[in-house]
């Protein structure tokens, strides 16, 4: 009984969509697409991967949608999916091809903000992402989820499927690696 | 003044987001952890002006496109669930064709049945009988096994139907 009271909005449109109804899934994939792809290109750095990675991750979602717990947060379930093929494609990459990989060259995504701020702020935005995509993917996805998406650690444990009480720990070592790489790089002693 | 007195950042900023601790009060006297905390506070206004980019505007359409290409996947549901059954018959036949011993008893536990006319009580029992006297626990294992996956096969079936309160 306490458990209807919670809205689960994506709820409906998952149990059309399970029933073949395409336009529910679609508004599916309209509601995460913008997490998903967000999550893979901060992950992969690449945008042609990145776009790659949320059509198969996606496509995935649509193939395990009977198993999905509609009980809980579509997106997070989505965000799983699109994390471990990241991580699934980062493994082959570093396999294949170790040297030849080019860190950090068409990273900076471009924020709907980036038109209204000030060509100051924009260069800040730009030294900040610059300094996080030479980070570790382990430090990249908790600040991604923290900071980007504006995830609480509970929820990026779910993601990440791990206990939540140690995202507030890897949050706190991956900000201090990036604290100290901003710090260094505008003053260079 | 001297550094060794600071306390952890780790913990400095776990007071930080509780708003309150001696790390905190501490800081509050403190230059360099004063300093510490500005430079905290202003990285995260940073990080948390970042936006996810914009994906590519034909991401939903080639998406769909391979959905469309998919079965419908309370179909694909119903389909899992008779795959599940057909394995678990084709399972017992299979065992009951290989193991001659218990077929023979089985059969002549069935014959028996049909022909005599017997009680369907008795006739249980006689093939529980026959089951324990040629493989025992090993049989009834299997047996039950398959019972089960069958039950789960018809369960899955069962369970990918909408419910009143689906519809
Ligand atoms: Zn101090």
């Amino acid at each position: 009984m306490a458990d209807d009271a919670v809205p689960l909005p994506w709820k409906a449109d998952v149990q059309a969509a399970r029933r073949g109804d395409p336009s529910a899934f679609e508004s599916l994939v309209r509601s995460v697409q913008r997490q998903v792809y967000g999550l893979a290109l901060r992950l992969l750095q690449s945008e042609a991967e990145a776009a790659e990675i949320s059509q198969e991750a996606l496509l995935r979602a649509y193939q395990n949608l009977h198993r999905y717990d509609d009980s809980r947060p579509f997106d997070l379930w989505v965000l799983a999916i699109t994390r471990n093929l990241c991580l699934d494609l980062l493994r082959r990459r570093t396999k294949v091809r170790t040297e030849e990989l080019e860190p950090m060259k068409e990273v900076l995504p471009s924020g709907e903000a980036s038109q209204e701020e000030g060509a100051i702020a924009r260069e800040e935005r730009q030294s900040l992402e610059e300094a996080m995509a030479t980070l570790s993917v382990d430090d990249r996805e908790v600040l991604a989820l923290y900071y980007v998406q504006k995830r609480t650690t509970k929820e990026i444990a779910q993601i990440l499927g791990c206990a939540p009480g140690t995202i507030m720990a890897r949050l706190f070592r991956a900000r201090e690696k990036l604290r100290k790489k901003m710090t260094t790089e505008e003053a260079p002693r | 003044m001297s550094a060794h007195l600071c306390p952890d950042l780790e913990v400095l900023f776990a007071e930080l987001e509780e708003g309150e601790g001696p790390a905190l009060d501490h800081a509050a006297e403190c230059e360099a952890c004063a300093a510490v905390l500005e430079d905290h506070r202003l990285l995260e206004k940073d990080l948390y002006r970042l936006a996810d980019p914009l994906p590519p505007p034909t991401l939903v359409a080639s998406v769909m496109a391979r959905v469309a290409a998919e079965p419908v996947p309370q179909r694909r549901e119903v389909w899992s669930g008779l795959a599940i059954l057909m394995t678990s018959l084709v399972g017992g036949l299979g065992y009951l064709v290989l193991n001659d011993q218990a077929l023979s008893r089985l059969g002549t536990g069935v014959a028996s049945f049909v022909v005599e006319g017997r009680l369907f009580a008795e006739g249980v029992l006689s093939g529980a009988r026959a089951l324990w006297s040629t493989e025992g626990l090993a049989v009834a294992a299997i047996l039950a096994f398959l019972l089960v996956t069958s039950l789960a096969g018809l369960k899955r079936l069962a369970g990918s139907a909408p419910t009143p309160s689906e519809a």
